[in-house]
């Protein structure tokens, strides 16, 4: 038991359990998602991370609610939406989706629609999942990376292209 | 000593976007040198906040800006597009002067 409780330890301050692809599981990624509004597709792409208790609904409809209020910042680079609401809303454990739609929908951004790949969030702490945050934003940042997600036909292909990310970061 | 401004990078949860947000213009300041420092948090940590400029998402520029809490808030619209921000975080430098 011990033992165990040291190992946790040592993931934790190696920081790997906060890692995209830790952290990003198979089923939390959904391809040739249709949807045909910026709710439906952000509903649709927390749909396994509620199934797996990672956020309540609550969480997610305060999402929707935060764009509703205050306008699309969630949208955050061309095509690219990132969900995510207040923690106290429902956020019960660190989480990442991907969730690519078959149509892109349009969320009202001026410069960044229309929106084809959603990173659904579920972040307690920012300062805790920085590490996950961080290969986000690389990951964004990456064209290469980027055209390659634009081509995947498999869950296990965005495993792939997060993994090789998470290893040049290193 | 050069004056050095004092920035709340900030959305709406302090959660993903600001922080994602923070992270590049991290990077954008270090790279160019630029006379800033970031602080991070949600649109709460503006209570009390005390320093020159707001970063935040471009969908919270108006909203923010017209919170006389706010001195002065730039907008971001392209996270990944270190050109732009270096463009309006040098732009707001220089109308310090």
């Amino acid at each position: 038991m011990e033992y165990l409780i040291f190992i946790n330890r040592l993931r934790f301050v190696k920081g790997c359990n906060y890692m995209l692809e830790t952290l990003l599981k198979p089923e939390f990624i959904l391809l040739d998602l249709e949807a045909s509004s910026w709710e439906q597709a952000i509903c649709k792409s927390y749909e396994p991370m509620v199934m797996d208790g990672i956020v309540t609904e609550e969480y997610v409809a305060d999402v929707i609610q935060g764009v509703k209020t205050h306008g699309p910042y969630i949208v955050i680079c061309p095509h690219v939406a990132i969900p995510h609401a207040r923690p106290e809303f429902g956020a019960l454990k660190p989480g990442i989706g991907v969730a690519i739609l078959k149509e892109p929908v349009k969320f009202g951004s001026q410069d960044n629609d229309p929106v084809k790949y959603l990173f659904p969030l579920s972040s307690r702490d920012s300062t805790n999942h920085l590490q996950m945050l961080q290969e986000l934003v690389e990951l964004l940042s990456n064209k290469e990376t980027m055209q390659s997600l634009s081509k995947v036909v498999s869950q296990q292909q965005v495993m792939e292209i997060v993994r090789e990310k998470g290893e040049l970061n290193a | 000593m050069p004056k050095r401004y004092r920035a709340l990078v900030c959305c709406r949860a302090g959660m993903g976007s600001s922080m994602m947000l923070k992270i590049k213009c991290d990077q954008v300041i270090k790279e160019n040198d630029l006379p800033i420092d970031t602080e991070h948090g949600n649109l709460d940590s503006l209570i009390g906040f005390d320093g020159d400029l707001v970063i935040t998402m471009s969908d919270l520029t108006d909203e923010l800006n017209a919170d006389p809490r706010v001195p002065c808030a730039v907008g971001i619209t392209n996270i990944v597009s270190k050109d732009e921000m270096l463009n309006k975080l040098s732009e707001w430098v220089k109308s310090q002067n």
